[in-house]
């Protein structure tokens, strides 16, 4: 482990942001020794939620942040995802059917499901008028 | 984020280049432009360049095959790193395209 005590990243509500998230998502899982597949899993889900927040949480043309931290204990890695817009809870959302043809599949709709399938936990809750969204990977 | 086309042997063949993440996928989706138009030619997407997708790119992959399969074309995959091929198999995409 090296010294970094504590990770964290605000980001404004613009997806021209997401490769800042990457590069801090890269430095944290590199400082933790984690193998570069189990990196690209966590970024994935990671810009996935990011990107829900950015693109929904706040009323469009209207600025807002999002805060991004880092803890890692007992062979997990948890991000926790805070912003201040509109509430929602994304464990809510129903899957999308994967079994469909090309014709019948609508575009879009995979972002939160991917979030659940690339982490072992995913939990929200609300408080202090305060979306708060919980990913935590095992890594050992 | 890099897209480059060019037709050879009758197919257009897009090679895909650097990380499709959220914030490129839309100049990534002009730059796909020609693949939308492909006016019934077989395409190929040559991704072993391609080092990261998100749902971004992968709704600009699906919009590809929607457009060309109306045509009644194929879309062809080439070169998909494992790590990318899993986010295909998570999503179900690996059971819509043809791969090579």
């Amino acid at each position: 482990m090296n010294t970094i005590e504590k990770h964290s990243l605000t980001l404004p509500n613009n997806v021209e942001f997401i490769p800042q998230l990457a590069t801090f998502i890269e430095e944290v899982t590199e400082s933790y020794g984690i193998d570069p597949s189990v990196t690209m899993s966590i970024n994935l889900a990671l810009e996935e939620a990011v990107v829900n927040v950015m693109n929904y949480a706040y009323p469009e043309g209207t600025l807002g942040e999002i805060d991004i931290s880092v803890t890692f204990s007992d062979g997990s890695i948890t991000f926790t995802i805070k912003d201040t817009g509109t509430p929602f809870d994304p464990t809510k959302v129903s899957n999308p059917d994967t079994s469909l043809s090309a014709e019948e599949r609508p575009i879009g709709g995979l972002g939160i499901y991917l979030v659940r399938e690339l982490m072992d936990e995913v939990s929200y809750c609300y408080e202090n008028n305060h979306n708060i969204l919980t990913l935590k990977k095992k890594i050992q | 984020m890099n897209t480059t086309i060019k037709e050879q042997n009758g197919e257009l063949y897009a090679v895909l280049d650097g990380r499709l993440d959220t914030a490129a996928a839309a100049q990534t989706e002009k730059e796909m432009q020609p693949l939308f138009n492909s006016e019934g030619k077989n395409v190929v997407l040559d991704c072993n360049a391609l080092q990261y997708i998100s749902s971004s790119g992968l709704r600009l992959f699906l919009g590809v095959l929607k457009s060309v399969k109306a045509k009644g074309a194929h879309v062809y995959i080439t070169g998909m790193s494992d790590d990318i091929r899993n986010v295909f198999a998570m999503t179900g995409f690996t059971n819509l395209f043809e791969f090579r």
